[in-house]
C-alpha cells in the first residue's frame, strides 16, 4: 500500500472560524476513499484545498500540509497541481461548447495533445467514462443538450483527458436520478484501476457501494476511518454508528 | 376626522399615476421625433448628404460633418475599447480588494460624473497644447475616449460578471491558468455584452458636442479630412452653429441637420438592440 496523498495536520480557516481542526489522514493510492458526514462538516473544505481551488477565496486561509507523492502541494504550482489531481463538482457543469471542444479543451490548453491524436484523446476518455456510446454521433453538438447524468459523465471525460493521478468528487451525484448514478459509480469502479479517488458524499448507501475506505467527518474532524465493511458493520465510535444508522444527519 | 381611502379607489389612482407617469416618459421623446422630421424631411437628398456645404452653409450638403463626427467617434472608440476592456478584465477577473483596488473603482465612478465641458478643456489642456495635437480629430478622439472609458468599464464589468463563475472553476479545476480561462471561456461569452455597450458608446459620444468643442470641431473646413491632425466639422457642433451664429439660415437645413444626427444615433442603438437579441438567441447555456 502506498500512500498518494498525506495529509500533516491541517486545519482549514473561513475568514477566521475554524471548518478543518488538525486533520491527520492519507489517500492510499488506486483506492477510493469515501468522505461521510453531514452537511458543514468539512468535507467539500477539505476536497478543494486537496488541489487548491481554495486559493481563490480571499477569507480562506490555512495550517499544516498537503504531500502528494512526497511533494508539498501549497509548494507546487496551482495550475501544475490541478492537472495532476481533477476536480468533478457537485453540480455539472458543461463548458458552453460542443461535446468534443469540452474534451479537447484542456489538452488543448496544456499542450498535452496534438492535434492530430485529439480524435483518439476525446473517444479514449468518452470510453473510459462510459459514455462514448451515447454521444459518438453527435460530437459536434452542444454539451449542455445532455441530460444531467450524461453531462456528469462528460465532465468526468473531460477530467480524464488530462490524465490526472488523482480524482476529487464532490457529491457528483446530488443531483443525478438513481439510474444517472449507477451510471457513474460504475464509472468510478472502472477509473479505481488507473487513478486513486477521493469521493465526498451525503449518500451513505453510495459510500458503502464504492468506497475502498470511508472515512467519518463531523464538525470539522475526522471521527474514524476505517475500511468500508468494517466501518459499516462494526464502527468504533458511537457517533459513526449513530450517523450511518440514519440516527442524525 | 379619520380620512380612509377606500382600497379599490387608492389602487385606482395608483395604477393611473403610475401610468400617465410612464406615457410622460414618451411624450416628450414623440414630439421631438416628430418635430424634426416634420421639419427636416424636405432638407433631405442625396445632395445634402453628399456634398460640400455652399454660400456660408445656407445651401448644399454637409458631408464634412457627417464624415468628421465619423472619424472622431471611430477612433476615439477604438482608443476607449481595448483599453477599456483590458481595465474592466484586471478589475473583475484579477484584482483583490484592497485600498488600490477602492481607489480605481471610486475613480471610475467619479470620472462618470465629471461634466463633459470639464473633459473639453481637459482636452484642450493636455492633447491640443501640452501635447501639441493641435485642434484635430485625434485630439478629439482622445478626450472622447477618456469621457466614455469609465461607461465602456462599468458595461464591460457587467458583461464580464454575467458569465457564471461556475464556468471560471471548471476551467481551473483542469489544470487551466487563469489568462486562458478568460482568453478561451470568459471573453467568448461575455463579447456580445461588450459588443453591445460599446455600440451604445459610440452612438452617445456621436451626438456630444462639449468635449469636441476646443479641441477638434472647427466652424467651417473648406475640404475633406485628409489626416488625423486635421480640423474637422462635426454634426451636433455644425448643428449649434447654423441655429444660432448664421443669420437667415434656412429652417429646413438645421431641422435636416438635426435628423441626420438623430438617424445616426437611432441606428446606432437600433443595431445594438438588433445584436443584443441575435447574440441571446445564440447563446448555449
Amino acid at each position: 500500500m502506498v500512500d498518494k496523498i498525506k495529509v500533516n495536520n491541517l486545519c482549514c480557516f473561513y475568514g477566521g472560524k475554524e471548518v478543518i481542526s488538525s486533520l491527520n489522514i492519507n489517500v492510499v493510492k488506486n483506492e477510493i476513499l469515501s468522505i461521510i458526514g453531514p452537511s458543514n462538516s468539512g468535507k467539500t473544505s477539505f476536497l478543494r484545498t486537496l488541489n487548491r481551488m481554495n486559493d481563490m477565496n480571499v477569507n480562506f486561509s490555512r495550517k499544516g500540509n498537503i504531500f502528494l507523492d512526497d511533494e508539498n502541494i501549497f509548494d507546487m504550482n496551482p495550475e501544475n497541481l490541478r492537472k495532476r489531481v481533477g476536480m468533478l463538482f457537485a453540480m455539472p457543469i458543461p463548458l458552453p461548447m460542443s461535446i468534443y471542444d469540452n474534451i479537447s479543451y484542456a489538452p488543448k490548453r496544456l499542450g498535452i495533445a496534438s492535434n492530430r491524436n485529439m480524435d483518439e484523446v476525446v473517444e479514449k476518455s468518452l470510453r473510459d467514462s462510459s459514455l462514448w456510446d451515447e454521444v459518438k454521433d453527435r460530437l459536434n453538438s452542444s454539451a449542455i443538450k445532455l441530460s444531467g447524468g450524461q453531462q456528469q459523465r462528460l465532465c468526468i471525460a473531460r477530467i480524464l483527458a488530462i490524465e490526472p493521478e488523482v480524482i476529487l468528487f464532490d457529491e457528483p451525484c446530488s443531483g443525478l436520478d438513481p439510474i444517472s448514478t449507477a451510471k457513474v459509480e460504475e464509472a468510478m469502479l472502472k477509473l479505481k484501476e488507473k487513478y486513486t479517488i477521493v469521493l465526498v458524499t451525503n449518500n451513505v448507501k453510495q459510500a458503502s457501494r464504492v468506497g475502498t475506505r470511508t472515512a467519518f467527518f463531523l464538525m470539522g474532524e475526522l471521527v474514524e476511518i476505517d475500511n468500508t465493511a468494517k466501518l459499516f458493520v462494526s464502527p468504533r465510535d458511537k457517533r459513526t454508528g449513530d450517523y450511518i444508522t440514519g440516527r442524525f444527519g | 376626522m379619520n380620512f380612509k381611502l377606500n382600497p379599490k379607489l387608492s389602487q385606482k389612482i395608483a395604477y393611473a399615476v403610475l401610468f400617465l407617469s410612464t406615457i410622460l416618459v414618451i411624450i416628450p421623446v414623440l414630439i421631438i421625433v416628430f418635430n424634426i422630421v416634420k421639419n427636416g424631411y424636405s432638407a433631405i437628398s442625396w445632395e445634402f448628404l453628399t456634398t460640400m456645404p455652399k454660400d456660408g452653409m445656407r445651401a448644399g450638403g454637409i458631408l464634412p460633418a457627417i464624415l468628421g463626427t465619423l472619424s472622431i467617434v471611430l477612433c476615439a472608440i477604438m482608443i476607449t475599447l481595448p483599453v477599456g476592456v483590458c481595465a474592466a478584465i484586471y478589475l473583475n477577473e484579477y484584482a483583490k480588494d484592497n485600498l488600490l483596488t477602492r481607489i480605481i473603482k471610486l475613480a471610475i465612478v467619479n470620472l462618470a460624473g465629471v461634466p463633459s465641458v470639464v473633459y473639453g478643456l481637459f482636452g484642450l489642456g493636455i492633447f491640443v497644447m501640452l501635447l501639441g495635437c493641435g485642434v484635430s480629430i485625434i485630439a478629439g478622439a482622445l478626450t472622447l475616449s477618456i469621457m466614455e472609458l469609465p461607461v465602456i468599464i462599468t458595461t464591460a464589468r457587467g458583461a464580464l460578471n454575467s458569465v457564471p463563475y461556475a464556468f471560471r472553476e471548471a476551467s481551473w479545476s483542469l489544470g487551466v491558468s487563469r489568462w486562458q480561462t478568460i482568453r478561451h471561456i470568459v471573453l467568448p461569452n461575455a463579447l456580445p455584452g461588450i459588443m453591445t455597450g460599446a455600440i451604445l458608446s459610440i452612438a452617445r459620444i456621436s451626438g456630444e458636442t462639449a468635449p469636441i468643442l476646443f479641441t477638434a470641431a472647427a466652424f467651417y473646413v473648406p475640404h475633406l479630412p485628409k489626416s488625423m491632425f486635421d480640423q474637422v466639422m462635426a454634426l451636433p457642433y455644425h448643428l449649434y452653429i447654423i441655429s444660432t451664429q448664421i443669420p437667415n439660415m434656412p429652417k429646413n437645413i438645421i431641422f435636416g441637420t438635426a435628423l441626420v444626427l438623430l438617424m445616426l444615433v437611432l441606428s446606432m442603438s437600433l443595431i445594438a438592440i438588433v445584436a443584443r437579441i441575435y447574440f441571446r438567441k445564440i447563446r448555449k447555456w
